[in-house]
């Protein structure tokens, strides 16, 4: 069976580091010389629960400031990372708003997900008490919460491996389904959607 | 004329040495009993310094040095191999002597000699380890046990040197030759030679070491010949790639290059051992000796420590006299002179070396053919009846009557080739002087091979007796011919230069001489054929006394009158030398074979009547050894191969069917071989697949080398005879020292003391540097030899705030320019460089707020030292410096990363500005609605002009800002600063396309009718697609994020509405602005642009970004294994970034495309409205976009009745996202997406 790939999307304000959780997720032990401009820069194997996954990880640093093409990532994403700092309390907050966004755009209240307090290394500094990100986690319907240092690299696989995880058993619960029932949900869906698709391939 | 000196230092030495207890024998004693060894090892073990003992455990497995028992008791224990570059051998391996005639192995393993310096390509888990040895070239399988690592701190940046070549070599093996028209790789070489000299505190003549101790006077000239012929070598490539040549003499040069690299580095090596055993015991008065570099104490900790200077000594003598070509006069003398100054050392020696090197040095002798055990291999095995001419097996096959024959051959043509090419080109008589000697010297030794061959013919081959007389009398022509020269040029005006005349004369003898050895070469050969190679067990055995003398008494003759400029010494050495040549002097012979028995005990059994060259031999009837050609019958040849706690014993070549099967796939061999190195960079320890291949290196050097001796023509030029023969690792000879021209010497000496930091630099695979000390980049930054790379001084300049000051930039290059000012040869150019460093920097990359701080130093700099040694530059610099104060701005110029952006500006710039410029699509009356609007009377849409000009003037708008993007607003993540960001334009530009991708959204949701926002939507695509046409990629992100926004996708009724031509274009546009997979689509476009474009910059700020995080901001220099390594500048990260800038700015040529103000004015002032308004957000847009067209609640309910059924909707593998959001919007564009998957 071909390895499945699943999207994943790095969300979160500048200077969180979550261009440094991408980096040190998707490097191997010990890279020299990194290239983030080749097309597998971001794409990493890995094996969650005995099963291999190719993660395709979409990471937008530093284009924070082209807030019109954060759709246009989030649509890409199966699940989403959203890092903060735990030195700043805003960077939590503005995860809320991208939240939001993703729920709207996958329309959708269960997307897989994980919030990443990032830069745990920098606990004399830390403004995000742990108890209230853990809060925030909880709000947004039991969202997995993780406290990673990217510099040292503390949990920075675990937290993909959460959300592919997450993805996964997703998937798990279509395939699963009976057939019935995912006729009940899908498939009312699905009918005229094909009859639009039809015309649009041949027209490509 | 060291003579004297020499036996005054020695009883110098004396008296301060006796330091430890136990003695190390020269050769002439070296009978000295087994026993008095044992004794020493034990009771140096006992005595070790702690800190010794523990180094030597920590590589157990390396070092059997016990006896067998012991080595039986540690066999349970793997050893765990590490992964060095370098190790040294402190044992004897000879795989054929202890295996009898079964040996496939023996074209696999190579033979190694204690003290040997192995570049070790991978090591294989068993422990054996693929290698080339730098004493032969000859590469093979090889016991790390019998190996320790060689990476001692001193030697260290010149064996990094090594590797970095050799990586390169391989690399050009495979036709990357760009790295060889730049002589940064020779620069490595000579740097770590300087380096290695700098610890070793002899880098200057008058060094009071280099005074004080004759060996290592003698060695560092040595070390300085070799590196000055690596450097003749390295130009001559270099010369050949600029011609253009054909790629096979390519070949040859590389080959000899990286032999003479060897050869270079074995010589430190060696350099080393004598340095560490007395120099640093030299009672050296000052108080620098208190703190030498490298201290005692530190030696002692490597267990590295050489073999004791008899060892070497003995082998210097063995190789100095197996090699026939290496024979002159000189190195006889060296080698006497050697052994002299060495007999009184022994006592010192042991408290500095470790146990493991405290070996016997007579096993050298015993393994080693020259010296076989009484009686053994005479007239041995006749297996074989073609001359041996292929791999290179090193000194130990030399004495096999073929081989002696090849290489007494060679080395004649050689010098005859220089000898006749000298008179070519009238050289002084000096240099000819020198090259007749070695002519008539090399003639000698071919004709004393010729003769045991006839002595060896039963039937006593007549054509052969004819063509040796014949060569006999050619060679008495010669030296009479060379007679007559010089007495008429003495006689005549004392003129150096020779007689054109008598030239002539000379040449024709020489050359017929050479047709007459050929010939007799040629008969000589046939003969060995027909009764079998032989090994030269005793020398001068069995050469025709008449012969001998007569020729003698020419040589003498010719010495003596010709040899006038030559030390009055020196005809005396060359006769007495040259007689029992080519074996060693015979008071070096003399070996107890029991002894040598015992001697050898921690060692594989070693059964004595194994003729090596003849077994290996045998199996090798073709010249080269081939490999059977597939990788499997690698591997399992491979895992045949005993563990390696087996190796010492008699197991270690078992018969391996596969390698037998040897087939001339020599192609497939060169490819395994590489495939092995490529795989063993990384320190593959536990690569299986890494399995050997046989030495394809070493066997290619030897052939073709062997190829470029006999090409010897009349016009081969002396310095390729020179570096032919400097392929034969014949260190310990010190002619072709001699023979490098002085000036030469002078000029690599000096370049040597040059201070320089290039040990500190790092190259990756590409050559390109990679990493470096800031002195060495600037060192880089100011090479004399080539203009630096265009990318390379870019790069730096644009980055160099990164990793240092401008401060320390402007000191670091003051200090350049003071140091380098001692050097004659290349003072002035450098200086003249790095005033051009700062004249660029201050004319074209000065960031005024920042480096205005070092602008003090500059200044000083340019009206003091500067302008005393090149006062225009000086002048000018300063004039510079003020410049830069007035121009607020700072740069005079623009700054542009790579040459490509600047040709796209000339190309472009240059062009009157209305030529060819398509006139704008406006009609009047579409300007007079716009000055309408403009006015406030009647408010334009963006349908009421032409979708082309539209594009054209948004396009216009955005390339001012693109065009203005600085490279330093790229730097160091600038634009994300929340604060005082300095990045204006870059944040400009994201700015103006969120705004543009709003404008799109409110201009569709305004609208409360379906059927005009579908117009709008056509509107909006067409604009797009005249974005794409203009190459105006950042716009075109902006509509499609805006027409692919939820918001606007959700509008079913009005989607119904938009044609299906439309929206097909829509997707084509859709697949071009596809994320998915690092923008592969985009990128893919963007490299077949050419400016003028406008790129989406979001790329490059997520690849600056990652560049940045994702490359460390230091890397270690490499090798120092098992020490803290110094952190240097990762320069790669640098140059990395300063590539995407460069990208960047490539694209940053303004459009030739007419303005027209009037719309412009009317697009900023709409995208203007889009700023100003708070509403302008996704939120508002997706609320208005409910309100235009709410849910419908019928499906509602139905879709999404709990999150979990929804969601199990919504993850049908990567397309989920299609799914769940067509379940919401009536029409799926997400059909781009999947068609870029399904691809």
């Amino acid at each position: 069976m071909s390895q499945r790939e699943y999207h994943i999307v790095v969300l979160g304000s500048g200077g969180v580091g979550k261009s440094c959780l991408t980096a040190q997720f998707v490097q191997n032990v010990w890279i020299e010389s990194y290239d983030p401009t080749i097309e597998d820069s971001y794409r990493k194997a890995i094996e969650v629960d005995g099963r291999h996954v190719i993660l395709e990880i979409l990471d937008t640093a530093g284009t924070e400031q082209f807030t019109a093409m954060r759709e246009l990532y989030m649509k890409t994403g199966q699940g989403f990372l959203l890092v903060f700092s735990i030195t700043s309390m805003s960077s939590l907050y503005e995860l809320t708003e991208l939240r939001e966004q993703i729920r709207r755009i996958k329309e959708d209240d269960d997307v897989p997900m994980v919030l990443v307090g990032n830069k745990s290394d920098l606990e004399e500094d830390r403004s995000v008490p742990r108890p209230r990100a853990f809060k925030i986690s909880q709000d947004w319907g039991n969202v997995p919460y993780y406290e990673t240092s990217a510099r040292r690299r503390a949990n920075v696989d675990e937290v993909f491996q959460d959300l592919c995880r997450q993805i996964i058993h997703k998937d798990n619960r279509v395939y699963r389904q009976p057939p019935r029932q995912g006729k009940g949900g899908a498939k009312g869906n699905r009918g005229p959607r094909r009859k639009h698709r039809g015309p649009r391939c041949t027209i490509l | 004329m060291d003579g004297f000196m020499v036996e005054t230092e020695e009883v110098d030495k004396h008296a301060s040495a006796f330091v430890a207890p136990l003695n190390i024998q020269k050769s002439p004693k070296r009978s000295r009993s087994r026993e008095g060894r044992h004794t020493r090892q034990s009771s140096s073990r006992g005595t070790e310094t702690p800190s010794l003992r523990s180094q030597s455990q920590i590589s157990p497995p390396l070092t059997p040095r016990a006896s067998h028992d012991d080595l039986a008791q540690q066999l349970p224990v793997p050893p765990q191999p590490v992964f060095h570059n370098y190790l040294r051998a402190f044992y004897h391996f000879h795989p054929d002597a202890t295996v009898s005639s079964s040996t496939d192995q023996s074209s696999i393993t190579v033979p190694i000699n204690q003290g040997d310096v192995i570049l070790v390509h991978s090591v294989h888990p068993n422990g054996w380890a693929d290698g080339t040895l730098l004493a032969s070239g000859a590469r093979g399988w090889l016991p790390t046990n019998y190996c320790e690592a060689y990476d001692h701190a001193t030697i260290q940046s010149l064996l990094n040197a090594l590797t970095h070549m050799w990586d390169l070599v391989r690399d050009g093996e495979n036709g990357d030759l760009v790295v060889f028209t730049k002589q940064d790789y020779v620069r490595g070489m000579i740097a770590g030679v300087r380096h290695f000299l700098e610890r070793t505190r002899c880098l200057t003549r008058d060094s009071p070491l280099i005074i004080a101790h004759v060996g290592l006077r003698r060695m560092r000239k040595g070390l300085l010949g070799d590196l000055s012929s690596l450097v003749k070598t390295a130009k001559k490539l270099q010369e050949i790639l600029q011609a253009n040549e054909a790629p096979v003499p390519v070949f040859e040069q590389l080959d000899e290059l990286v032999l003479k690299a060897f050869k270079l580095v074995t010589r430190a090596v060696r350099f080393l051992d004598i340095w560490a055993q007395d120099a640093v015991s030299l009672p050296l008065d000052d108080a620098s000796n208190n703190r030498p570099p490298t201290p005692p104490s530190d030696l002692a900790d490597h267990s590295v420590q050489p073999p004791t200077t008899s060892n070497q000594n003995d082998q210097d003598v063995v190789l100095a006299n197996d090699y026939a070509s290496s024979v002159s006069q000189e190195v006889a003398a060296a080698t006497e002179e050697e052994l002299d100054r060495a007999k009184p050392q022994p006592p010192r020696n042991l408290n500095r070396i470790s146990v493991a090197f405290s070996i016997p040095s007579e096993a050298d002798s015993l393994q080693s053919p020259l010296f076989p055990p009484h009686g053994q291999a005479k007239r041995f095995s006749v297996t074989h009846r073609l001359s041996y001419t292929g791999k290179s097996q090193g000194p130990r096959m030399q004495n096999l009557a073929s081989e002696r024959l090849n290489a007494a051959h060679d080395s004649f043509l050689g010098f005859i080739g220089s000898f006749i090419g000298l008179h070519l080109q009238s050289r002084s008589s000096e240099e000819l002087t020198l090259t007749t000697q070695q002519s008539v010297i090399a003639c000698r030794q071919l004709l004393a091979v010729v003769e045991e061959v006839w002595e060896r013919d039963s039937r006593r081959s007549e054509p052969l007796e004819q063509a040796r007389d014949t060569m006999y009398i050619r060679l008495t022509e010669l030296v009479q011919a060379t007679k007559d020269m010089f007495s008429t040029s003495e006689s005549g005006f004392n003129d150096e230069v020779v007689m054109p005349d008598s030239g002539k004369q000379l040449v024709a003898a020489a050359t017929s001489c050479v047709r007459s050895a050929g010939d007799c070469v040629t008969k000589a050969r046939f003969v060995i054929e027909r009764i079998g190679d032989f090994e030269f067990e005793t020398f001068g055995l069995g050469l025709s006394d008449t012969i001998f003398e007569q020729i003698d008494q020419i040589a003498k003759d010719d010495v003596e009158e010709i040899a006038k400029p030559e030390s009055s010494k020196q005809p005396e050495t060359v006769l007495e030398t040259d007689k029992p040549l080519p074996a060693p002097p015979v008071v070096e012979r003399p070996m107890p074979p029991p002894l040598i028995i015992s001697e050898s005990k921690p060692l594989p059994d070693v059964p004595l009547p194994s003729p090596l060259g003849d077994v290996r031999l045998s199996l090798q009837p073709a010249h080269t050894i081939v490999e059977s050609p597939t990788a499997v019958s690698h591997r399992s040849s491979r895992s045949s191969l005993p563990p390696l706690t087996q190796l010492p014993t008699p197991h270690l070549s078992q018969p391996s069917p596969s390698d037998s099967t040897q087939s001339p796939a020599s192609a497939t061999q060169r490819f395994f071989g590489k495939a092995v190195r490529a795989d063993s960079v990384n320190a593959s320890v536990a690569d299986t697949n890494s399995t050997y291949r046989y030495s394809m290196r070493g066997d290619t050097g030897s052939v073709i080398s062997q190829a470029s001796t006999r090409a010897t023509t009349p016009d081969h030029s002396p310095a390729k005879t020179q570096s032919s023969q400097a392929l034969v690792s014949s260190f310990g000879s010190a002619s072709e020292l001699r023979s490098v021209a002085s000036d030469d010497m002078t000029a690599v000496e000096e370049h040597l003391l040059e201070t320089t930091y290039a040990h500190e630099l790092i190259y990756n695979k590409e050559g390109q540097i990679s990493g470096g000390s800031l002195p060495a980049l600037v060192e880089q930054l100011t090479t004399h030899e080539s203009t630096p790379d265009a990318m390379f001084v870019t790069a730096f300049y644009l980055t160099f705030r990164l990793f240092t000051s401008p401060v320390q930039l402007a000191k670091c290059l003051i200090h350049r320019f003071d140091y380098i000012g001692d050097s004659s040869l290349v003072g002035v150019p450098v200086r003249l460089r790095v005033y051009n460093v700062f004249k660029g920097w201050l004319e074209s990359h000065w960031v005024g707020e920042q480096d205005n701080a070092a602008l003090g130093i500059i200044l000083s700099f340019a009206t003091g030292r500067l302008r005393s040694a090149l006062p225009a530059a000086g002048k000018r610099l300063a004039e510079l410096t003020s410049k830069v104060t007035e121009i607020r701005a700072g740069a005079l110029v623009p700054r542009l990363v790579s040459s490509l952006g600047k040709t796209g500006v000339a190309n472009t710039v240059f062009t009157p500005a209305d030529s060819n410029v398509p006139s704008p699509s406006v009609t009047r009356g579409q300007l007079n609605a716009l000055r309408a609007s403009k006015d406030g009377r009647s408010p334009c849409s963006i349908l009421d002009f032409d979708p082309l000009e539209l594009a054209r003037q948004f396009t216009l708008i955005e390339s001012r800002l693109f065009c203005s993007i600085q490279p330093d607003e790229l730097l160091a993540s600038e634009w994300t600063k929340k604060h005082h960001s300095k990045a204006v334009n870059v944040r400009a530009m994201s700015t103006l396309s969120t705004d543009l991708a709003n404008l799109v959204a409110d201009t569709i949701l305004q609208l409360e009718d379906a059927k005009k926002r579908a117009v709008i939507i056509k509107q909006w695509v067409k604009i797009a697609i005249k974005c794409l046409e203009l190459n105006n990629y950042d716009s075109l992100m902006a509509i499609i994020c805006s027409l692919n926004s939820s918001m606007v996708l959700r509008l079913k009724k009005t989607w119904e509405l938009v044609s299906a031509k439309t929206k097909a274009r829509l997707e084509e546009l859709k697949i071009v602005t596809d994320v998915g997979r690092n923008y592969a689509v985009l990128r893919q476009r963007l490299q077949n642009h050419v400016a003028p474009c406008i790129p989406f910059v979001g790329i490059y700020l997520t690849d600056l970004t990652f560049v940045d995080v994702g490359n460390g901001t230091t890397r270690q220099l490499p090798g120092e294994t098992g020490r803290e390594g110094v952190s240097v500048i990762n320069f790669d990260k640098h140059m990395k970034t300063a590539k995407i800038i460069g990208q960047l700015q490539s694209f940053q040529v303004p459009y030739r495309l007419a303005a027209v103000p009037e719309m412009q004015e009317w697009m900023e002032s709409q995208i203007q409205r889009m700023h100003a308004s708070e509403e302008a957000n996704v939120q508002n847009y997706y609320r208005r976009s409910l309100l235009l067209e709410p849910r419908e609640p019928p499906q509602v309910p139905k879709v999404a009745p709990s999150p979990v059924e929804s969601s199990s909707q919504s993850t049908f593998s990567a397309d989920s996202r299609t799914n769940s959001k067509d379940r919401f919007e009536f029409l799926n564009f997400s059909f781009s997406n999947n068609a870029v998957k399904d691809r």
